[in-house]
Formats: structure tokens, C-alpha cells, sequence
């Protein structure tokens, strides 16, 4: 079990989403990746997205308007 | 979110947290100042204070609903994902209602129909300015009222983005009448009511929503089947 980290930091929309889908594809079953934004709107995609996919979500929210979305995959 | 059981094992250990200062007594500050200027500018014009508060309501609206209408349009291609899309259109159909009822109630009382200047040439202008659009706000990563939303956030691109936005609005502003000679001028002004008559006009809007509605519920099961 791997875990990725992901810096999407001052990127807009829709970066995030697309590093978030190509990291995903890299990786096996079981691994992590953690996604870090500061952009509210890949805040509401990429979440929904993974969430769509089947897998494993969670939000923190490291500061004000900085957030890290972790996401297992599951399949 | 945060009151969501965390069951993602994470081997890197978290980055302790900084103590977060609390940013009510800020929020309460600016709330004070919005209401004493909304005051003045009442004072001044009771449309302008109007204007104030629904521009206020309406930024606040869009940033707690991360509202955006770059990924209405956007999102369907990418993730395949069209809540937004089916938000949008939920938000125009309420629209058309409403705005129907305004110009409705000025036509009988035979009133001056009030936003008629809003109704423009329809032709390829309008198809040109929305590729032109489209490919802007993709990469600048909002529309309008996007870019000014998140630029209150404190997100740095797109306050870069405003400034090519202004640039962009010049050079239009510039070339205009160009288009107005050649295009605009010979295109036909659609106001829908005309046509159809007012029931008519509202029911055929409302159903030409309900079939993109149908159309990106659709999209969505095809494209990720949720």
C-alpha cells in the first residue's frame, strides 16, 4: 500500500480533477493518494468525482481555504 | 465533513494542525460596513441600495454553493459528472418563471415591458461570442461571475484572470461596431412572446429545459452509470 501526494495547489479548475484521474490510473488497488487545493470548485469536483468512481473519500480541511482530499482506491 | 469517521489508514503521519483563528469577529466587521454602506448608497438612490444587497446576496449565494457555470458546461466533458448542469437549468427554469411573472404583469397593466433592451440580434455573433467564451473560461478556470467570486476568496490566478478579463472586454469594446455593421444589424431580435404568445413562449422554454434536464441525467448514467 502505497500513498501519493498530489500538489494542486493555486491551480483552478479543472487541473485538479484531470492530475487526480491520470494519478489514479497509475496506481493499484489499495493505494492512497492525498490531493492538496486551495481552488472551492476542485473542492466540489474531485470529491464527487473519486466519489462516483466507487472510491474511498475524505475531506480535511488543512487551513482556511486549503484543503487535502484523500481518496483510496478501492477497485 | 470533518464530523465524518475517518476510515482511510494514511502511513504519512498528518501535519499537525496550526490553531485556526476564528474569522467571525472579521465576518461581523464586514457585515457592519456592507450594511452601513447599503445605508448610504440608499440615501443616495434607492436603486443602487437595491443593487448592493442583491449583488451581495447573490456572491454569497454562489460561493457557499460552489455554483459555477464554467463547470456546468465543462464538467459533463470531463468527468462526466452533470449535477451543476442539472442545477443550472433547475436555476433557469425558476428563472423563466419569474421573469415571465415581472414582464407579464407590466404588459397587462399596459407598462412599458422593463429588460426589453436585453433581448439582442440572435445569429452567428452569438455562436462566434460563445466559442470565444467557452474556450476563455475553460482556461481561466471560471466565468464572470466565477473569477469575481473566487477572486474574493483570495485565489491569485484568477485575480490575473480579471486583468486579461478587462483587457479582453477593451479589445471587444473596440471592434464592436465592426460587428454591429456586419452582423448584428442584419440579425433578427427573437422575443418569444411574440411568437408563440406569452403562455406559449414559457411553456415551450420550460419544455425545451426539461429535455436538456433529461438529456444530462442521461449523460451522466452513460458517462459513470451513478
Amino acid at each position: 500500500m502505497k500513498e501519493f501526494t498530489l500538489d494542486c495547489m493555486g491551480e483552478a479548475c479543472p487541473l485538479p480533477l484531470m492530475k487526480t484521474e491520470k494519478q489514479m490510473e497509475k496506481m493499484e488497488v489499495g493505494d492512497v493518494v492525498i490531493v492538496q487545493i486551495d481552488h472551492s470548485c476542485a473542492m466540489k469536483n474531485v470529491p464527487e468525482w473519486a466519489r462516483n468512481q466507487g472510491y474511498n473519500v475524505e475531506i480535511d480541511e488543512v487551513d482556511d481555504g486549503e484543503w487535502e482530499v484523500i481518496i483510496e482506491k478501492t477497485k | 465533513m470533518s464530523e465524518e469517521i475517518k476510515t482511510i489508514q494514511r502511513s504519512s503521519s498528518r501535519a499537525p494542525k496550526k490553531p485556526k483563528k476564528s474569522q467571525i469577529p472579521y465576518g461581523l466587521a464586514l457585515l457592519i460596513v456592507m450594511v452601513i454602506v447599503g445605508i448610504l448608497l440608499t440615501m443616495k438612490s434607492v436603486t443602487l441600495g437595491l443593487l448592493w444587497l442583491f449583488g451581495s446576496s447573490f456572491g454569497f449565494v454562489l460561493q457557499k454553493s460552489r455554483f459555477c457555470f464554467t463547470a456546468s458546461l465543462r464538467d459533463p466533458f470531463i468527468s462526466g459528472s452533470t449535477s451543476i448542469t442539472k442545477a443550472v437549468l433547475i436555476a433557469f427554469a425558476i428563472g423563466t418563471v419569474g421573469f415571465t411573472a415581472i414582464k407579464y404583469g407590466y404588459f397587462v397593466n399596459g407598462l412599458p415591458i422593463p429588460g426589453m433592451n436585453y433581448v439582442v440580434p440572435f445569429g452567428p455573433t452569438t455562436i462566434i461570442g460563445g466559442i470565444l467564451f467557452g474556450i476563455g473560461m475553460v482556461i481561466a478556470g471560471g466565468c464572470a461571475s466565477g473569477t469575481l467570486m473566487r477572486i474574493g476568496e483570495g485565489f491569485v490566478q484568477q485575480m490575473l484572470a480579471l486583468v486579461f478579463f478587462i483587457i479582453g472586454s477593451l479589445i471587444g469594446a473596440y471592434h464592436f461596431g465592426f460587428w454591429k455593421i456586419n452582423f448584428i444589424s442584419h440579425s433578427p431580435k427573437v422575443f418569444l412572446p411574440d411568437y408563440f404568445g406569452w403562455f406559449g413562449a414559457v411553456a415551450l422554454q420550460l419544455l425545451i429545459i426539461l429535455c436538456l434536464y433529461i438529456a444530462a441525467d442521461k449523460w451522466q448514467k452513460k458517462k459513470i452509470g451513478a
